[in-house]
């Protein structure tokens, strides 16, 4: 007798959006078990920093990811700088977390409307987009483009902010923010967003620290976590950002907390421009050598903690940079999640985790005949031992 | 006020406010003038250091011989270089790490055609204006 039906969600499925598959043990309709499959969009993109230099992984480093590419550039360049031993200026710092700030909040708007698209409001999905469409903007004047910022430099940031810019910034915003105030409320007080995400993948204080959950994952279920202000790096020792904290730990919570970290981002960039040190943040000469040595580099990016190890033994290349992403966390760890929900609430507790499955994807090896699947260490890879046994 | 009356007023707004869709080839779409988009070499600045070269996360740069018929006092080696745009990622890094500031910049995006599109063309044009575009 047939106990489960499996039935596999992705991974391509039109209510997901990315490469991931879900293989969900069902007992009628009730989620009994979720298998995370992951492996769909491996790039090989650490072997590659180890055969470039340390200022093309820089670029190499943040196209890992297309929604939060400055805080990748971010961290590495943190590391690398903390490895070399160079002191961005003040000014520097400064630029760079307006352009983090910009993408935590055009990310925020973004997994918000994904999550209005899949639970089938496809009206709000297209008006968050059309306004996240200014805070795309607002990222192109800043650094030149509207993804990839590729603002971050070794000791500096390649781009100054001219006073007109930071003029049209703070213009935008007061729009963008009367915007999110009124997103917020849509999501808190309508009938279908609630009924569908209320109640929904609740996971307590304990099981979100049991599972090693971060980010707005881990601060949903009640844990002020939070790098910026744990471990302040570029300019938030002066900002001082506010941890938001809500303590339901559904999918409501985790979405209505986005809009709070983005009105509280609003915030950080208005009191960036205003108390911006004057200076050049350019660097005249660029660094091209580390000596020996090993650095760990974490960064709040919009999905949770982004850990870098980057080692060096001197020369112009890095020896190791390993990454670990924040979803590579959220999603392979949160099976539990799924457990005792309904088939149709699956895909709702995905995007509440907001998944970036160009960050998460690592070497797994399957052997289809005997049903093995195995994960590769990295130091077996590197000896070239990729088997199963 | 309800909140489903609410989303009905931003709906009869939509209703009259202009359409969001930019009708791009048609109509110009609004690019600004900080894009990073189409750069090429003046090659009576480049020096033919090569710095761009090894600096290119993307193996877009390659490095050419000038004409035979153009000599530059301050290009000793005699090689300029070529970006090709179907590999390019538009960082910049090339223009930000140029010590003679040789690269001409615009923001001009749309490249997309069949033609092999490199950047060879438009330095070679700009062989005797005297580094003006």
């Amino acid at each position: 007798m047939v106990k489960y039906v499996e039935v596999p969600v992705g991974p391509q499925h039109p209510a997901l959006h990315e490469p991931i598959m879900l293989r969900v043990r069902l007992d009628g309709e009730v989620v009994e078990g979720v298998d995370i499959v992951t492996g769909y969009n491996h790039r090989g993109v650490e072997k590659l920093g180890e055969k470039n230099s340390w200022v093309r992984d820089i670029y190499i480093f943040s196209r890992i990811c297309g929604i939060c590419n400055a805080v990748h550039a971010q961290t590495y360049t943190q590391g690398v700088e903390k490895l070399m031993g160079v002191e961005p200026p003040l000014r520097a710092k400064y630029i760079r977390t307006i352009v983090m700030e910009l993408e935590r909040i055009h990310s925020h708007m973004l997994i918000n409307a994904v999550m209005a698209e899949a639970i089938g409001f496809d009206t709000l999905f297209m008006l968050i987009m059309r306004d996240r469409e200014r805070v795309m903007h607002l990222k192109e004047i800043v650094t030149g483009q509207r993804v990839h910022a590729d603002i971050h430099m070794i000791g500096g940031v390649k781009r100054d902010l001219r006073p007109e810019t930071a003029e049209k910034v703070l213009r935008v915003l007061d729009y963008i923010e009367a915007r999110l105030r009124y997103y917020k409320k849509v999501f808190e007080e309508d009938y279908t967003i609630r009924k569908r995400l209320e109640g929904v993948g609740k996971i307590s204080k304990q099981e979100a620290l049991k599972h090693s959950l971060v980010g707005p994952v881990l601060r949903a279920s009640g844990v002020p976590s939070d790098v910026r202000v744990d471990d302040p790096y570029s300019a938030y020792d002066e900002l001082k950002p506010n941890i938001v904290v809500r303590h339901e730990g559904d999918s409501l919570a985790r979405m209505l907390l986005r809009w709070d970290e983005a009105l509280e981002s609003v915030r950080l960039i208005r009191d960036a421009i205003k108390n911006m040190p004057k200076g050049n943040p350019v660097p005249k000469a660029i660094k091209r050598a580390a000596g020996k040595g090993e650095v760990f580099s974490r960064v709040e990016a919009p999905r949770g903690e982004l850990i870098y190890h980057i080692v060096s033994t001197g020369g112009p290349k890095p020896y190791r940079v390993k990454v670990r992403t924040p979803s590579f966390n959220n999603i392979v760890n949160s099976g539990f999640a799924y457990i005792g929900e309904r088939l149709a609430d699956v895909p709702v507790i995905l995007t509440s985790f907001d998944p970036c499955i160009s960050c998460t994807e690592r070497v797994l090896v399957v052997d289809e005949k005997r049903g093995l699947r195995k994960w590769v260490p990295f130091m077996a890879l590197s000896r070239g031992e990729i088997r199963v046994t | 006020m309800s909140p489903k009356l609410k989303l009905l007023r931003e709906v009869i707004s939509n209703i009259f406010s202009r359409p969001a869709t930019i009708q791009y080839p048609r109509e110009p779409a609004a690019v600004s003038s900080e894009y990073r988009g189409l750069h090429y070499p003046d090659l009576n600045k480049c020096i033919g250091c090569s710095l761009c070269m090894v600096d290119c996360p993307a193996n877009a740069i390659k490095m050419v011989k000038l004409p035979p018929d153009y000599k530059n006092p301050k290009n000793p080696r005699g090689i300029y270089p070529v970006v090709d745009y179907g590999k390019c990622v538009f960082c910049y890094q090339c223009v930000f790490v140029c010590p003679v500031k040789a690269y001409i910049t615009s923001n001009k995006f749309d490249m997309a055609d069949y033609a092999t599109h490199n950047s060879q063309a438009l330095s070679l044009k700009t062989i005797g204006r005297g580094g003006k575009e």
